[in-house]
């Protein structure tokens, strides 16, 4: 019987391999490997999704990975990601060297694939090495002083981070000798009832894990390389930053973190636990984020604030979790991170394709850019606000129903009050998102002129608006899938 | 199962890109297919208002219901469940007839965007449908907040000189006063023994004295900030003069004759429907501030020179009544205030609306609202004169239009809760003396010379005739909203004993 998976996998990387060999080929349609990569992707969506919905529970490749359901939602949303960003860039990316770009996506994506569904420690550093690697060129593919500045800027914190993960692998495999995460995880619970000094040890395994992923995750304060890198770069490389990398720390936060989470109290005293720590990180996180995006004048950075604030919502689930491993608030938790995962890799998806398109034809990414926008790219400015009023969580569109979740999990118990900054923290960010949607619709732009808004842009909006829209009204579906691939993972 | 409901809701959002994209091509189609369009909107919600009144449905219970399970993950449920009763459908009926007659009134009046204008006008009737008929206080935020977006960008795109101004304020007002109500909500739902949304289940509850008082204070006061805002309540009311200042007179119309009821209608359904043993414990302060809001409008009316916030300040005049009389019913038992309050509502739409949309008709044709400017509209336009004389009439609550009667009832259930709120009888006095002060001024005055006013044509006065003429049926048929009523008042005056 075929694997779907590892049909992809090799699919991916040979893709990835032989692309660069077009750039041999004279007279090739200069689009020629962006299609070739975009029919792959497509492909791999659907192998995923049929691998998705049929798992095998044994493990694979020797125990390192586990090909389960969350790790075939992750593997989804970031292969779609670098699909529509694919797409985009027809239109984007038209350099010489071209075929590279589209190597390197390939790479990343098959970096994000294997990450999605790793169950050992080693192997998801190789694949988040993988994942991370080709997007430090990515960055700098512009060859201009902004782009190289961001590549750079990128690269070293992305080494530290690498780093910290790896002493954190190290210090777990020094106390418990294996480097598969659920022994990890049992082994660091017998340790809590023995010396005291492992039990110290495995703290700092734990919050340089913590560390580590939080880089990748944009939580604050480990967030500062992010506004400067998602300016810098290419803004189609900003997406897969923001949309699908992101989402990748997230998935290796919840396979190392959370199954660590299940059997052990980060320390004997009462106010340093684990679950205060995500509750401080994400209070934290959506408040600067937030109120740093209303500061801001350049639309790129606006979102990769506006990315920080969201993880800062995606965190409300690991508070949840951690603080009752396996009740049902536990469940609605992790569901809502997943769930708004998915939803924040459309919507912002969306939104910085639709800032990189404006960007294209208007050589403009300050914010006065999108005045009047609602008259020139009629399309475009339809898109972000829909994207944006979806950011906001206002109903019924699918960011809602995801935050709804979110904030239902802590509602109850000793975290309500992050479920209340986190209500707060939305009505507060609708006052930049409203603010850029008056400015596209009611100001009056520099030239009422139409602007051509190109065709694969357009397709790429339709789909991913249309995703806004029918996962806002029709939640339940996606949710009770959501749920089932958690449950199984965390009951 | 019954599905009118939904249709009713359905009917005008689908319809919205429909207006779209034939007034893309076409703005004279677009307009009579939209006029088309709602005037089957009007037939639905006429359907609905003659079944409540019909089929009067029993004390505590909700017409032409209507629950599917939306979502539902762990321990978390959300239902879609509609319904109505004698206080929705009088508020469903008269904004669709407002929308018909809205969409009537734009055709001169908005001169750009018409296909998006006329498409945003049945975004925002299917969004107030469905805050009217929503059972579920999720589904009701839902509808709440996307109302909010279509008079955005009425005010914001259509509006005057200062639009932007007026549009930013009025949603910064709504946005932060319903995320507060969310937080109520959300409060009171986590409190529950057996949480739910659902308020026929919470009413049940209710009677089974299942709630305890201790948990409705938050809440009540969330949803109070909330509603207050949309009512608007002084002082939660200065965001209501600068929207109805810049927004174009159609829209004013909707403003004040649609918008406004959605507070009235909360503070019934929600605040008095849900927190009820709060609610009687703090009826007087809610009775005083609707009092105090009642006098603050009048006066504040009196001193405008501008005559469309002469009448703004008249709505937030005339909501005080309601407050007043939902709370003074609640004090006394005397069911006449909740009914009056609910009568009100319908009266005000009407009567309010008619002002509104014709001092866009005076702005038109004498190019000022300025009172002090306009002379003489008795000579120079006799027709426009004889509505404003018969919209203030009704507006004053002058007999035979029945808001006279809506606050005769407000006013007699205020005085059964203490004889010091007679002192209320005084506002009508004050509303008399303004809109009569008024009529002196433009009506009753000398034109300058050399001023030549153009009347409105005979298609308008039969639209304004549809206004005005359901008040003076209704004082004859006040049956029709009030017995339908009746059973609401009973309910909510027992809820909370």
């Amino acid at each position: 019987m075929i694997d779907y998976l590892t049909l992809t996998v090799v699919m991916i990387g040979a893709t990835a391999l032989l692309l660069p060999l077009l750039q041999v080929i004279k007279g090739r349609s200069e689009n020629l490997p962006g299609y070739v990569l975009a029919v792959v992707l497509a492909a791999s969506m659907v192998l995923l999704g049929l691998f998705t919905l049929n798992p095998s529970s044994v493990s694979w490749a020797g125990s390192l990975l586990i090909p389960d359901q969350l790790g075939g939602i992750f593997a989804l949303v970031t292969v779609g990601v670098t699909l529509a960003v694919t797409v985009a860039s027809f239109d984007f990316e038209k350099s010489t060297s071209n075929p590279v770009y589209y190597s390197l996506l390939a790479f990343t994506a098959l970096g994000m694939v294997l990450l999605a569904y790793s169950e050992d420690l080693l192997m998801l550093f190789v694949a988040w090495e993988l994942m991370s690697l080709p997007t430090y060129v990515l960055a700098g593919f512009d060859k201009k002083l902004r782009s190289n500045e961001a590549s750079v800027k990128y690269a070293i914190i992305g080494a530290m981070s690498s780093a910290v993960i790896l002493y954190a692998i190290s210090l777990a495999y020094g106390l418990t000798g294996s480097t598969q995460i659920s022994v990890v995880a049992m082994r660091f619970a017998a340790l809590l009832s023995t010396s005291s000094q492992s039990t110290a040890l495995a703290s700092v395994s734990i919050l340089l894990f913590v560390a580590g992923f939080g880089f990748k995750m944009s939580i604050v304060p480990f967030h500062m390389w992010i506004p400067d890198a998602y300016e810098g770069a290419p803004t189609t490389i900003s997406t897969i930053l923001a949309a699908a990398t992101k989402k990748a720390g997230f998935i290796a936060a919840i396979r190392v973190l959370l199954a660590i989470t299940t059997f052990y109290a980060l320390t004997h005293s009462p106010l340093f636990t684990l679950a205060n720590v995500f509750a401080v990180l994400a209070v934290l996180t959506m408040t600067v984020g937030n109120i740093s995006a209303l500061t801001q004048k350049s639309m790129t950075r606006l979102l990769a604030y506006s990315s920080i604030a969201q993880a800062g919502y995606m965190l409300i689930g690991f508070v949840a979790f951690s603080n009752a491993p396996g009740s049902a608030a536990a469940s609605l938790g992790l569901t809502g991170t997943v769930f708004h995962v998915l939803n924040h890799a459309v919507m912002k998806g969306v939104a910085f394709l639709a800032a990189a398109l404006v960007l294209l034809q208007l050589r403009r990414a300050d914010l006065g850019a999108y005045d009047g926008l609602g008259k020139r790219m009629p399309i475009t400015a339809f898109t972000l606000a829909v994207a944006f009023l979806g950011l906001a969580g206002v109903p019924p569109l699918s960011g809602f129903w995801s935050k709804l979740l979110l904030v239902l999990s802590v509602a109850y118990g000793p975290y309500g009050w992050v479920a209340l900054v986190a209500i707060l923290n939305s009505a507060f960010s609708l006052g930049y998102y409203a603010w850029i949607i008056k400015r596209m619709y009611i100001d009056e732009g520099e030239s009422p002129e139409k602007v051509k808004e190109p065709i694969w842009f357009v397709v790429v909006f339709a789909v991913m608006v249309g995703l806004i829209i029918g996962i806002g009204l029709f939640p339940q579906q996606v949710i009770n899938f959501v749920s089932g691939a958690v449950n199984s993972f965390a009951g | 199962m019954s599905f009118v409901l939904s249709l009713l809701i359905a009917f005008p959002l689908l319809a919205a890109p429909l207006v779209y994209a034939v007034g893309r091509m076409d703005k004279r189609m677009g307009i009579y297919l939209s006029l088309a369009l709602s005037g089957v909107v009007l037939l639905i919600a006429g359907y609905v208002f003659w079944d409540v009144y019909a089929s009067t449905p029993a004390i505590g219970q909700y017409a032409l219901q209507e629950k599917y399970s939306w979502i539902s993950v762990s321990n978390f449920g959300l239902d879609y469940f509609l319904g109505v009763d004698g206080l929705s459908s009088p508020l469903l009926f008269v904004s669709a007839l407002l929308t018909v007659l809205v969409i009537f009134g734009s055709r001169n009046i908005i001169d750009h965007h018409q296909a998006e204008y006329y498409s945003l006008i049945f975004l925002f009737e299917g969004a107030i449908m469905g805050v009217f008929t929503s059972l579920n206080l999720i589904l009701f935020y839902i509808f709440w907040e996307v109302v909010l977006i279509p008079m955005f960008f009425f005010i914001g795109v259509w509006g005057g000189p200062r639009r932007k101004y007026a549009a930013l304020k009025f949603i910064i007002f709504t946005f932060a006063g319903s995320t507060i109500m969310l937080l109520g909500f959300l409060y009171f739902y986590m409190g529950m023994s057996t949480p739910t949304f659902d308020i026929p289940i919470i009413q049940t509850m209710l009677q089974a004295h299942q709630i305890p008082v201790a948990l409705q204070y938050v809440p009540l006061l969330a949803s109070f900030i909330g509603f207050a805002v949309k009512l608007p309540l002084v002082p939660f009311h200065t965001w209501l003069p600068d929207a109805h200042v810049e927004a174009p007179s159609p829209i004013s119309v909707l403003l004040a004759g649609v918008l406004l009821k959605m507070g009235g209608y909360g503070f019934l359904r929600i605040s008095i429907g849900l927190f009820p043993n709060a609610s009687v414990q703090y009826a007087w302060v809610f009775l005083a501030l609707g009092l105090f809001s009642m006098f603050y409008g009048a006066i504040a009316a009196l001193l405008q020179k501008d005559m469309k916030k002469m009448i703004a300040f008249t709505s937030i005049n005339h909501m005080g009544f309601v407050l007043f009389g939902a709370y003074a019913t609640l004090i006394s038992g005397n069911y006449l205030g909740i009914q009056g309050a609910i009568f009100q509502m319908f009266t005000h739409a009407l009567a309010v609306g008619s002002l509104f949309m014709l001092t866009g008709y005076i702005q038109h044709q004498a190019g000022t609202r300025e009172i002090p400017l306009l002379k003489g509209l008795g000579t120079t336009m006799p027709r426009t004169a004889a509505i404003l004389v018969l919209g203030a009439a009704a507006a004053m609550g002058l007999p035979p239009f029945s808001s006279f009667l809506a606050e005769f009832m407000v006013i007699a259930a205020g005085i059964s809760a203490s004889a010091i709120t007679a002192i209320s009888i005084l506002v009508p006095v004050i509303t008399a003396g303004y809109f009569l002060w008024m009529i002196k001024r433009t009506v009753l005055s000398t034109p300058e010379p050399g001023h030549e006013g153009h009347d409105m044509g005979w298609p308008d006065v039969a639209a304004f005739a549809v206004y005005l003429i359901p008040l003076v049926i209704l004082i004859v048929a006040s049956y029709l909203i009030l017995s339908p009523a009746l059973p609401v008042a009973e309910f909510l005056k027992e809820l909370g004993r």
